[in-house]
C-alpha cells in the first residue's frame, strides 16, 4: 500500500489503546499516513479524571486534527460515561475539531446522551461502534475531517495527485505519470476517486460527470473518456479493464470507481 | 351509599314527618336519585379508564397502555444489557484474534479465517434484531419521543452503505449509492428512525440479493425519498400483502425455521408511518426476466413546518 503522508494528526484517547484492536486501527491510520498520536497520563493509571486533563492538555500541546475518543474508561462506575464528559469540554474549547465517538453501540442511549447533551447538531462530532473495522474508522475519520486529501491512493497500484492534476501508474521507482489522462480525463477520474475516497459504493450521477464532457451527446462522449481513462492506465499496468472493471457504468444511472484488484 | 341510607330510613322519619304521604315520602325519592347518581358515577369512571386505556395502547391492539410499555423496556434493557455484554466480549475477541492476525500475515489458517468471518457475519443480525426489540418497544410506548431533528439524509445513507459494503462484499456482492440532487442538505426528521428504517432495508437486500445492492436517495419539494433496490429472486404476488406483517419470513410459507424475526419490515413501515411518511414494495419475480425487489421509503422533509416554527 502507498502511503501518502497528508499530514493529518489524530489523537487517540481510550485507555485500552494498547488493545489489538486499537493497534490494528493506529496501523490503519498510519497507512492511510496520518499520524496517530495515543494519550498517555503519566500516573499510567486508567483513571477518567486522569485521562481527561490528559487529553485536553495533548489538544493544546498537539494540536490534531481529529480525536478518536471512547466513552467508557475503566470499569469504575463513574468513569462509565467519563468520555461524554470529555467531549462536551472539547466542544467547549475547541467547538471545530472533528471528534470520532467510540462506543458499545454507535446507536441508543450513549448517543443519544451525547447529542441530547452539550452538543449542537452541527458539532463535527460522529460515533461509531468501537468494534468497528479499522476501515470504516478511517472513513468516517475522512469524513468528519472533511477535506479532500492532495492525493488519493486507489489501491496498491494508482495515485491521484491533486496539486500536479496527475494520475500516477505503479509501485516504487516503477511509479509513472499517465500522461494521456490530463484535462478533462482528470477531471472525470478526479471526481470519481474523490466519491469513491468519502465512500467506496458512492456512485456519481451522470449529471456531475457531464460537465466534463462536451459536444451535442455529453453522455456518449463522456462514455469515450472513460473508455480512454481505462484504457490508458490498463496500458500502464500492462493490463485491459473490462467493463465491470476499475470504473463500473450502474444501470445508466452513473460511473463507480473500483479499485483494481491486487 | 347516601340513598341506601336514605331508603332504609325513609319509611320512619317519612311516616312521622310526612304522615299519610309516606309512599311518596320525598327522602323516598331523594334516595333513589342519589342511587342512580352514584352507579352513573362508577359507570362513566369505569367507561372512562377504559377508553383512556384503548387510546393508548400500541400499534398491535393487545397492549396495556404506559406501564405495560414501561415495565417492558426495562425488561427489556436488563435482557439486552445481559445478553449484549458477553456477545460484545466474543465479537471483540474475535476483532482482536483478526488485528493479531493481520500483524503476522501469511502465518494465518484459511479455515480459521473462515470461521472469525462467520462470527463477523452472524454479529451484526443479532445487533439488529436486538435494535428491533428496542424500537419496537418505544414504538409501542404512548409517550415516546417523536421530536424532529436537522438531518442530513446523505449522511445517513452513507453511513449505512458504508457499513454494509464491507458485509455485502464478503458476500460477493455490491452496493451502489447515490443522491440525486448530490448535495440534497438538510431535512427535520427523526435521524434515528430513518437510521433504523434503511438499515433494516439494505440488511433485507444485502441477505436476498443476486449480487447488486443499490440505494438510491431524491426529493420534491415536500418529502424525501429513498430507494432500496437488489437484483434477489422476487417476491411472489400472493406473498406481497404479507410482507409487512409482524412477524413474517418467506420461511413462514416454506414451513421453515425462520432465519430472523420478521420484524424489521413490521417496524419500518410503521415507523414510516408514525413519522408521516410510508414504506411501500414493487417486485418481480419472473425468473426469466428483470426479477428484483425495490423497497420506497417516503418522508416529510418538514422544511416549511420548521421554517414557520410550527410542527
Amino acid at each position: 500500500m502507498a502511503r501518502v503522508k497528508t499530514g493529518q494528526k489524530i489523537l487517540i484517547v481510550d485507555d485500552e489503546s494498547e488493545s489489538a484492536i486499537l493497534r490494528a486501527v493506529r496501523r490503519r491510520l498510519e497507512e492511510e499516513g496520518w499520524e496517530p498520536v495515543v494519550v498517555q497520563p503519566e500516573s499510567g493509571h486508567s483513571l477518567g479524571e486522569e485521562f481527561e486533563a490528559a487529553a485536553l492538555w495533548s489538544i493544546e500541546e498537539d494540536l490534531p486534527n481529529a480525536v478518536l475518543l471512547d466513552v467508557r474508561f475503566g470499569e469504575h462506575r463513574d468513569d462509565q460515561f467519563r468520555g461524554l464528559g470529555i467531549l462536551g469540554e472539547i466542544v467547549e474549547r475547541w467547538p471545530k475539531l472533528p471528534i470520532l465517538m467510540f462506543t458499545q453501540y454507535s446507536q441508543g442511549q450513549d448517543r443519544e446522551t451525547a447529542v441530547r447533551g452539550s452538543l449542537k447538531w452541527d458539532s463535527p462530532v460522529d460515533f461509531i461502534d468501537k468494534l468497528a473495522s479499522p476501515d470504516e474508522v478511517v472513513l468516517r475519520l475522512r469524513r468528519l475531517i472533511g477535506t479532500s486529501p492532495e492525493s488519493i491512493p486507489i489501491g496498491t497500484h494508482i495515485l491521484v495527485d491533486v496539486n500536479s492534476r496527475l494520475v500516477y501508474v505503479g509501485t516504487g521507482e516503477d511509479r509513472a505519470a499517465a500522461l494521456e489522462i490530463q484535462g478533462m480525463k482528470f477531471e472525470i477520474f478526479r471526481e470519481l476517486a474523490t466519491s469513491w475516497y468519502r465512500s467506496p459504493g458512492e456512485l456519481v450521477a451522470f449529471s456531475r460527470l457531464e460537465r466534463f464532457s462536451e459536444g451535442e451527446d455529453p453522455r456518449a462522449s463522456l462514455r469515450v473518456r472513460i473508455r480512454e481513462i481505462k484504457d490508458a492506465i490498463g496500458k500502464a499496468m500492462n493490463t485491459q479493464f473490462g467493463s465491470s472493471e476499475l470504473i463500473l457504468n450502474v444501470r445508466d444511472q452513473g460511473y463507480r470507481l473500483v479499485p483494481p484488484k491486487p | 351509599m347516601a340513598g341506601v341510607i336514605c331508603l332504609i330510613l325513609a319509611p320512619i322519619i317519612g311516616v312521622n314527618t310526612f304522615e299519610s304521604l309516606w309512599a311518596v315520602d320525598p327522602f323516598t325519592y331523594l334516595g333513589s336519585a342519589l342511587i342512580l347518581a352514584g352507579l352513573g358515577i362508577s359507570l362513566s369512571s369505569y367507561v372512562g379508564g377504559e377508553f383512556r386505556r384503548h387510546s393508548t395502547q400500541g400499534l398491535n391492539g393487545n397492549h396495556q397502555g404506559n406501564s405495560w410499555s414501561e415495565t417492558t423496556l426495562q425488561y427489556f434493557q436488563l435482557f439486552d444489557h445481559d445478553l449484549g455484554r458477553p456477545l460484545r466480549r466474543i465479537a471483540g475477541k474475535e476483532r482482536e484474534l483478526r488485528a493479531v492476525m493481520q500483524a503476522a500475515p501469511g502465518e494465518a489458517d484459511a479455515g480459521v479465517i473462515d470461521l472469525l468471518d462467520e462470527i463477523e457475519r452472524q454479529t451484526p443480525n443479532f445487533r439488529l434484531m436486538m435494535s428491533n426489540i428496542q424500537v419496537l418497544i418505544q414504538l409501542e410506548s404512548p409517550d415516546h419521543d417523536e421530536t424532529l431533528q436537522p438531518v442530513e439524509p446523505t449522511e445517513v445513507i452513507r453511513r449505512i452503505a458504508d457499513l454494509y459494503t464491507a458485509v455485502a462484499a464478503e458476500a460477493g456482492k455490491e452496493i451502489t449509492w447515490w443522491s440525486e440532487p448530490a448535495e440534497m442538505g438538510l431535512v427535520y426528521a427523526n435521524s434515528n428512525a430513518i437510521e433504523h428504517i434503511v438499515t433494516n432495508l439494505v440488511d433485507n437486500a444485502v441477505r436476498y440479493a443476486g449480487t447488486h445492492v443499490e440505494v438510491k436517495l431524491s426529493n420534491n419539494p415536500s418529502h424525501f425519498f429513498v430507494r432500496v433496490w437488489d437484483d434477489g429472486p422476487g417476491i411472489g404476488p400472493q406473498y406481497v400483502q404479507h410482507l409487512f406483517d409482524r412477524g413474517w419470513t418467506p420461511e413462514v410459507v416454506r414451513r421453515e425455521e425462520k432465519s430472523s424475526s420478521g420484524l424489521g419490515l413490521f417496524i419500518a413501515r410503521s415507523l414510516a408511518r408514525q413519522l408521516g411518511g410510508d414504506l411501500t414494495v414493487e417486485t418481480d419475480d419472473n425468473a426469466d426476466g428483470d426479477h428484483h425487489t425495490a423497497f420506497l421509503l417516503s418522508l416529510p422533509s418538514n422544511l416549511a413546518s420548521q421554517t414557520n416554527g410550527t410542527r
